[in-house]
Order: structure tokens, then C-alpha cells, then sequence
């Protein structure tokens, strides 16, 4: 059964007239789709919808067969932007989450503590967001979506502000916790390879309409040599042809 | 190097005032010597007879601003809260900014008597308004993004009220305070000049009916002491505040 559906879902605005339009996609359980395209296309808008933080105008969006209302707790969401709050330390942001459910226990400040190592953060716990550099920001971003462990994760572009290697390394340490974890993600980035390297699947995005979709049949789990290999090459030019709108013939087909 | 000079400064204008009354033999009545004002300045206060004035203006401050700004703080968290609240009172609010507050003064008088409550009554007055725009003002201007987070994460309205909305409006919060405190004495002062029976504004008001020029400089004197303390006092609990972690 699919985790999510994303039914014929539109979003249009009163000023600025249709941002999505009538977008269809499923994603199965356990399934890492990603969601490339150019700058102010509706990537963000998209999974807003489908974290219920935004209503479609048309359409229905559901989570395990259930249409979205509003944000739920099986949903964790990493923004575009770090956003955590400057009056608190790394550790009670992280813990944020929880927090607003009930009094953080010992287990919950381990589990923070381990999520903490996982991004490389060891030992910054105690220190402040304006004492943290971007990338280090975004890093704490990620951990506090990870902290309740949601089964679906919806990340908007959470590696941008990174360098190359780290964002390698959070790469691989996300696959492996989803992987652990049987996680549902959907995925939105700029960076091609970063696409074809996380995803089952990757649906092209371009003027609010989803124009193409490709399955990524990379076996599991993805190291390091992958990167370089001629499969995976060839599959990032595909992906490039396919944004350039040039007529590929990647043709729009449906998720299983 | 620069302090020292302001301090130079100072100590060569009251010299030269001092050189210059002498000289000319300016009356007393209008214009007194510094060195006179020092010394009732002393006896003032070492003699007790200004200490029990100094008492009740800070006393009638302290109470005015505690009060003032509590209602100014609460209330302006209940419109920014409220929409509906904010649009029935905004206009009122706008209005009455432009009301000069102390004009209510002999108003007061009427209602709560010679004394100390009316003069606690105007600079509550005084101080609700820096408290109520700046709250107002400090709880609307939430970040967007921060707003969508703690929505994602279900957040209650108390919840986001207390731990996203307060905290992060509390720089223009401590700004209003900083603004109320300085508006205290103010009121303290002309609240006492208009109803007072003691304080320092009365006692301003007491020698200049004796024309004793010499002692209103030297209240004078008091008054800018008072409000350099208590200014520097509210912008010390601000730094304090601001960099405390926010525990809620
Ligand atoms: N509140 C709004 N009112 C009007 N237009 C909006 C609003 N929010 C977004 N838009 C427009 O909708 C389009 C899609 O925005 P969205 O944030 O989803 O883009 P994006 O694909 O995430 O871009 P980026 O990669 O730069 O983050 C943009 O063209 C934007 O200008
Ligand atoms: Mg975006």
C-alpha cells in the first residue's frame, strides 16, 4: 500500500494565481523519493502540502489512506531554512519536539546526544545557534526532525549550506537511518547527483507540474564507488535531460 | 582617555560658572553657585531632610512602573493574541498616544485625593503605553519560519505563545521597559508637582515657593542621579535577560 498519495493536489493563490497544478504521485512505505527542480517551480509548496501545513485548493493529499487535515505527529519535517531558536542550546533545540509533547526524560537526552554524534556534532550541546556556523545549523535542522523518529520525513533541501564531503557523509548517515527505521522520505534538493544518489525515485518538477519521473534502479545499499560508476553517470544525465525539458523519453509514469 | 575628559569638562563649566557668578555678583535667587548647591546638597542628605522625599518618588516610581507595566505587558499580549481585540481597540490606542497623560493630572487629583495615589495612578499611566505598543508590537513580529515549525509540531497556542512568541519578542519587550522606566520619573516628578504632598517633585514645588533657587538646583541634582541609577539598572536586567538561556 502506498504511505502517500498525492491526488490531482492544486495550490493556487488569490494574487499570484495556480503555484502547483493538479499534481499526482505515490510513495510507497519505506520508499526514498526525491524531488528536483528549478528554483520557484513549487518544490517547497509541494511539501508543505503534504505535511498539512498548506491545504491543496484542489485535489486530496493522504498519509496511509487518511486525507490531511493538518500536521501530524508521523510526519518530521526539515526546512529550508535551519530555523531553531537562538535563546535555546543545541540540546533543547534538539529536543524541541519532544518537549512540546511531554517532560524531555534521561532517554530522550540520550537519544539527542546520539543523534548529535551521528551529524558530528559531539560535544556542541551546550553551545547557542548564533555560535554554530550554517552548516552546523542545518545539521542540528536534520537531528530535530529525526528525534521522535517520524515514519515519514519530509526534508526540503537540508544539505545546501554544506560542503561536499560532509554532506556525503550525512548522506550515507540518512540512508542508513532510514533504512533502519523503514522511513517514508520525500526529498527535495537542486543537486542532481544528491538525487540520484538518495532516491528509489525521482520526480522531476517544473512551473508547479510534475514532467517526469525516474526510477533509480541502483541496488542498496549505495557506498561510495556508486558515485562514480558509468550506471550511475548515465543516470545523472538522463536526470539533467529530463530537467533541461528536452523531449527525453523519460515519460511521466506512475509510482507503484 | 575620553571619560576623563567629559569628566574635565564638567569640573571647568561648574568653575567657570562658579568664577563667573562670583565676578558679576548674579543673584542667587536666579542663578546660585555651584558651590552653594553642593552644600545643601550635603546637608540634604546627610542632615535626612531629603532622604524621606527620595524615598517616596522612588516608591511612588517603583509602584507606578510595576504596575503600569504589568497591565502594559498583559494587555498588549491579550491584542496581540486577539485580532478582534486589536481591531476594536487600535484606533483608541493611536488616539491616545496623542494625549498628553499628565494633563490628566488634576483629573486624578479629583478622583484619588492629594497624595501618593494619584501620583502612583499617572505614572502607571505613563508606563502603560511603552509596555503595551512594544509587547504588541515585539509578539507580532514572530519570524514566519519559526511560526511553521512550531505549527508542524503541534504546538498549542499557549505553548507557542510562551515558548516562541515571548521569548522572541522579548529584545523589543525590554526595549519598552527600558523607554517606561525613564517615563516613570517623569511622572513621579510632575505627578508630585501637581498633587503631591512630599517627594522630590513637591519639595521643587515647596522651595520654589521660599524662592530658595539654591535647593531646586540641588533636587534638581537628585532627580538626574536617580533616573541615571534607575536606567542603568533596567538596562543591566536587560543585558541580564538577554543572555540568560531561556529556560520554559
Ligand atoms: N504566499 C505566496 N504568494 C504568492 N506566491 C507565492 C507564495 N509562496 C510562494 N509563491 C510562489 O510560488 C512559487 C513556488 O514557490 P516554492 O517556494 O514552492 O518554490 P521552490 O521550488 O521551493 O523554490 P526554491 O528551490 O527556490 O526553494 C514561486 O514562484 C513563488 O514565487
Ligand atoms: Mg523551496
Amino acid at each position: 500500500m502506498s504511505f502517500v498519495s498525492i491526488e490531482q493536489a492544486g495550490y493556487g493563490v488569490p494574487s499570484g494565481g495556480t503555484i502547483l497544478d493538479r499534481i499526482d504521485w505515490t510513495i510507497g512505505e519505506g520508499e526514498f523519493h526525491a524531488l528536483v527542480g528549478r528554483s520557484g517551480c513549487g518544490k517547497t509548496t509541494l511539501l508543505k502540502l503534504v505535511a498539512g501545513l498548506l491545504a491543496p485548493s484542489t485535489g486530496t493529499v493522504r498519509i496511509q489512506g487518511q486525507p490531511v487535515r493538518g500536521p501530524g505527529a508521523q510526519v518530521g519535517f526539515v526546512f529550508q531554512a535551519p530555523t531553531l531558536l537562538e535563546w535555546r542550546t543545541v540540546l533543547d533545540n534538539l529536543l524541541l519536539p519532544v518537549s512540546l509533547e511531554r517532560r524531555p526524560r534521561p532517554a530522550d537526552r540520550r537519544k539527542a546526544e546520539e543523534l548529535l554524534d551521528l551529524v558530528g556534532l559531539t560535544g556542541l550541546e551546550e553551545r547557542y545557534p548564533s555560535q554554530l556556523s550554517g552548516g552546523q545549523q542545518s545539521r542540528v535542522a536534520l537531528a530535530r526532525a529525526l528525534v521522535t523518529e517520524p515514519p515519514l520525513l519530509l526534508l526540503d533541501e537540508p544539505f545546501a549550506a554544506l560542503d561536499a564531503i560532509t554532506r556525503e557523509e550525512l548522506q550515507n548517515d540518512l540512508l542508513k537511518l532510514c533504512a533502519r527505521h523503514r522511513t517514508t522520505v520525500l526529498f527535495v534538493t537542486h543537486d542532481i547527483a544528491e538525487a540520484v544518489y538518495l532516491a528509489d525515485r525521482v520526480a522531476v518538477m517544473e512551473g508547479g507540474r510534475l514532467r517526469h519521473a525516474l526510477p533509480v534502479p541502483l541496488a542498496r545499499p549505495r557506498g561510495r564507488d556508486v558515485r562514480y560508476s558509468p550506471r550511475f553517470n548515465a543516470l545523472c544525465l538522463e536526470l539533467r535531460h529530463a530537467m533541461d525539458g528536452s523531449k527525453s523519453d523519460v515519460a511521466l509514469e506512475r509510482a507503484s | 582617555m575620553v571619560r576623563a575628559a567629559s569628566a574635565l569638562l564638567l569640573v571647568l563649566l561648574l568653575a567657570g560658572w562658579e568664577v563667573y557668578c562670583r565676578m558679576a555678583g548674579v543673584s542667587a535667587l536666579v542663578v546660585p553657585l555651584p558651590s552653594a548647591v553642593l552644600r545643601t546638597l550635603w546637608d540634604g542628605l546627610a542632615g535626612g531632610y531629603l532622604l524621606p522625599h527620595l524615598w517616596v518618588t522612588t516608591a511612588e516610581m517603583a509602584m507606578g512602573l510595576a504596575a503600569g507595566c504589568t497591565v502594559g505587558f498583559l494587555a498588549g499580549v491579550l491584542l496581540a493574541e486577539v485580532p478582534m481585540l486589536r481591531r476594536l481597540f487600535y484606533p483608541y490606542i493611536l488616539a491616545s498616544q496623542v494625549v498628553p497623560k499628565l494633563a490628566l493630572g488634576p483629573l486624578f487629583i479629583v478622583w484619588f485625593g492629594f497624595g501618593m495615589t494619584s501620583t502612583v495612578v499617572i505614572t502607571a499611566l505613563i508606563c502603560f503605553f511603552p509596555l503595551l505598543e512594544n509587547t504588541m508590537t515585539g509578539l507580532q513580529q514572530v519570524d514566519p519560519n519559526k511560526r511553521e515549525l512550531f505549527r508542524m509540531l503541534r504546538a498549542t497556542r499557549l505553548q507557542t505563545l510562551l515558548r516562541l512568541k515571548i521569548p522572541s519578542g522579548l529584545p523589543v519587550i525590554l526595549a519598552g521597559l527600558r523607554v517606561a522606566v525613564v517615563l516613570a520619573l517623569v511622572g513621579a516628578v510632575v505627578g508630585e508637582f501637581i498633587g503631591g504632598r512630599q517627594g522630590l517633585g513637591a519639595s521643587i514645588i515647596a522651595a520654589q515657593g521660599m524662592m530658595d533657587s539654591t535647593m531646586m538646583f540641588a533636587l534638581f541634582i537628585v532627580i538626574t542621579l536617580l533616573g541615571m541609577i534607575v536606567y542603568q539598572a533596567a538596562a543591566g536586567f536587560e543585558r541580564w535577560l538577554l543572555r540568560r538561556p531561556w529556560k520554559g
